[in-house]
């Protein structure tokens, strides 16, 4: 496995954000993690980032116990994320933006420009790459963070709701993305409202809600499950997706 | 660009001469060197609080620990106060790495609490502690036993040193800000949490930036202390010795190249002026302007004169220069 979360739990005080969930994720996998707001599944997500310390259980990446170690130790392993809230550096350019994620690998000035514009040109920032992040919108800041953390050239990739705002269109566009980025060898784990997105991309789903994993399996198989439908679906939603 | 550059080096090294005919020669030029002192103290603390964010409004300590070593090897052992330089630098970086390790970790607000806290520790001490010269101060060689006594008549020399010091620090910094610790330390003032994500780490960089500001803030007070031949707790490690670096930077641009060097340009003959024109108090004239400084930049401007330049004035001459390559 190339991450596997065994029986992880994070407390705030005495609310219990996450209890006890357990995720194994494969080379190659897309594993899509959907639940209503405040299931826990952000939480979970930040412990697998490194971004929060679990109060318990375990996280190994690539067979390194990785459960109590900074976030910076995660990208150096491999594990890159972006926010579901864009955290792009609003005074640095485009291109100074994704240069920082180049750095991780690239020990030179040359290289990083080098590895950033790469990356720019396959998310299809080029034309702006030279303005500053201030001056992108949200579909803009979206595809910035997926461009600066694929410089850090990530093994596992942890998205965020990072298609959340956009158009039909700038979905479908992001899809495409999440896709390409996939077919180049990286593992993804996507949080994700929009089930079409959900639907169009996860291998496998797994469904949060009260900080327990309630379900889990293929899109297909999940939707249609009663404690799902119960806790995030909806009725109308179940009926939708089987027409 | 390169012409601007050398512009402004060509007007930095022909000052003294260029005042030199004037009724006012030594006058022009003591304030000349004092702008420069003041510009290498301001682009030192610009590494930590412009580059990485942090605003650390206690630098007097470093800025004191700098001016007085040189002064007291003189005052006990009779040594050449140039050879304290180093030892102040020795001794600032200690003290960075000793608060480096538990401030850093605090975020905005909490840094800068944490910074004036210990400053005003060390000040304390000092005006108590005899060896130091406790709140009396200690004072340099009267006059000049050789020429390693750095005692000079004329305001030029110091003005040279002053610059050559000041040439050195952009230089790092022109370095810093285009290699990897620069990017570093721009991503972690926009925002530590995603640096993080992307494999920076954040304190380690951070008590680097307070390492090399540390050093060049140090060497500043060491050189005030050359120039002055005197220092007591007040004017060494004083709580406006550190607003006065911080204001310098922010007004000229805090986080750019150039943006201390013009804040010096401004501040020191402004506050030079109202000490002649008011007298005593002037001093206190010269706090006011430094809060309405503080409002104005934090209202309008938090990038300073600097981002003004760029977002008002540059684009102007862009089109300019468009409008011309079109006729």
């Amino acid at each position: 496995m190339l991450l596997s979360a065994e029986n992880v739990s994070k407390s705030f005080g005495s609310f219990k954000a996450v209890a006890g969930a357990g995720l194994q994720v494969a080379q190659g996998e897309i594993v899509g993690l959907i639940g209503p707001n405040g299931a826990g599944k952000s939480t979970f997500f930040n412990c697998i980032a490194g971004d929060f310390a679990p109060s318990g259980g375990r996280i190994a990446f690539d067979g390194n116990d990785v459960t109590d170690a900074p976030a910076e130790t995660h990208a150096r392993l491999g594990i890159g994320r972006t926010f579901q809230i864009p955290a792009t550096f609003e005074d640095m350019t485009i291109l100074e933006n994704v240069m920082v994620g180049a750095f991780l690998r690239c020990a030179r000035r040359g290289e990083a420009r080098d590895r950033a514009l790469e990356v720019i040109e396959m998310t299809g920032l080029k034309e702006l790459a030279d303005q500053r992040a201030r001056s992108l919108g949200t579909p803009g800041r979206k595809r910035l963070e997926i461009a600066r953390v694929m410089a850090t050239s990530p093994r596992l990739l942890l998205l965020d709701e990072a298609l959340a705002g956009l158009t039909p269109t700038e979905v479908q566009r992001a899809i495409e993305l999440v896709r390409a980025i996939h077919q180049s060898g990286v593992t993804i784990v996507i949080v994700e409202h929009i089930m079409e997105v959900i639907l169009n991309l996860a291998q496998r789903v797994i469904v949060f809600n009260q900080g327990r994993i309630i379900a889990q399996g293929k899109p297909q198989d999940v939707i249609n499950d009663e404690a799902v439908i119960e806790a995030y679906l909806g009725r109308g939603h179940g009926r939708k997706a089987k027409q | 660009m390169r012409r601007g550059t050398f512009a402004l080096s060509a007007a930095l090294l022909l000052y003294p001469w260029l005042v030199s005919g004037t009724g006012s020669s030594a006058f022009l030029q003591d304030m000349g060197a004092n702008v420069l002192l003041a510009a290498v103290g301001a682009a030192a603390w610009n590494i930590v609080g412009g580059y990485a964010g942090q605003i650390s409004v206690g630098h007097a300590m470093f800025f004191g620990t700098g001016a007085y070593l040189p002064l007291l090897v003189f005052h006990h052992w009779q040594l050449p106060p140039v050879v304290g330089v180093p030892a102040g630098i020795a001794v600032s970086l200690v003290i960075a790495v000793l608060i480096g390790f538990p401030t850093l970790r605090l975020l905005g607000h909490y840094f800068s609490m944490a910074t004036i806290a210990v400053a005003e520790l060390l000040r304390i001490i000092v005006s108590n502690w005899d060896f130091a010269g406790a709140a009396i101060g200690v004072q340099g060689p009267a006059t000049s036993r050789g020429w390693w006594d750095l005692i000079f008549r004329s305001a030029v020399p110091y003005y040279y040193i002053f610059l050559a010091v000041l040439a050195l620090l952009l230089f790092v910094a022109w370095q810093m800000q285009r290699s990897r610790i620069g990017y570093y330390l721009r991503s972690i003032r926009a925002g530590e949490r995603a640096a993080r994500s992307l494999g920076v780490p954040v304190r380690r960089y951070k008590l680097y930036a307070l390492m090399l500001s540390a050093t060049f803030t140090s060497l500043a007070g060491s050189l005030y202390a050359l120039k002055t031949g005197f220092i007591d707790p007040e004017s060494g490690l004083g709580i406006l010795v550190s607003v006065q670096l911080v204001i310098t930077a922010a007004l000229g641009g805090a986080g750019t190249l150039l943006g201390p060097l013009l804040g010096a340009v401004i501040l020191v003959p402004l506050q030079t002026a109202t000490n002649t024109w008011f007298g005593g108090g002037g001093t206190g004239l010269t706090y006011i302007i430094y809060g309405g400084i503080i409002v104005l930049i934090a209202r309008f401007e938090p990038g300073g004169l600097l981002e003004l330049w760029h977002r008002h004035i540059t684009p102007r001459f862009n089109r300019r220069a468009q409008a011309g390559d079109a006729a």
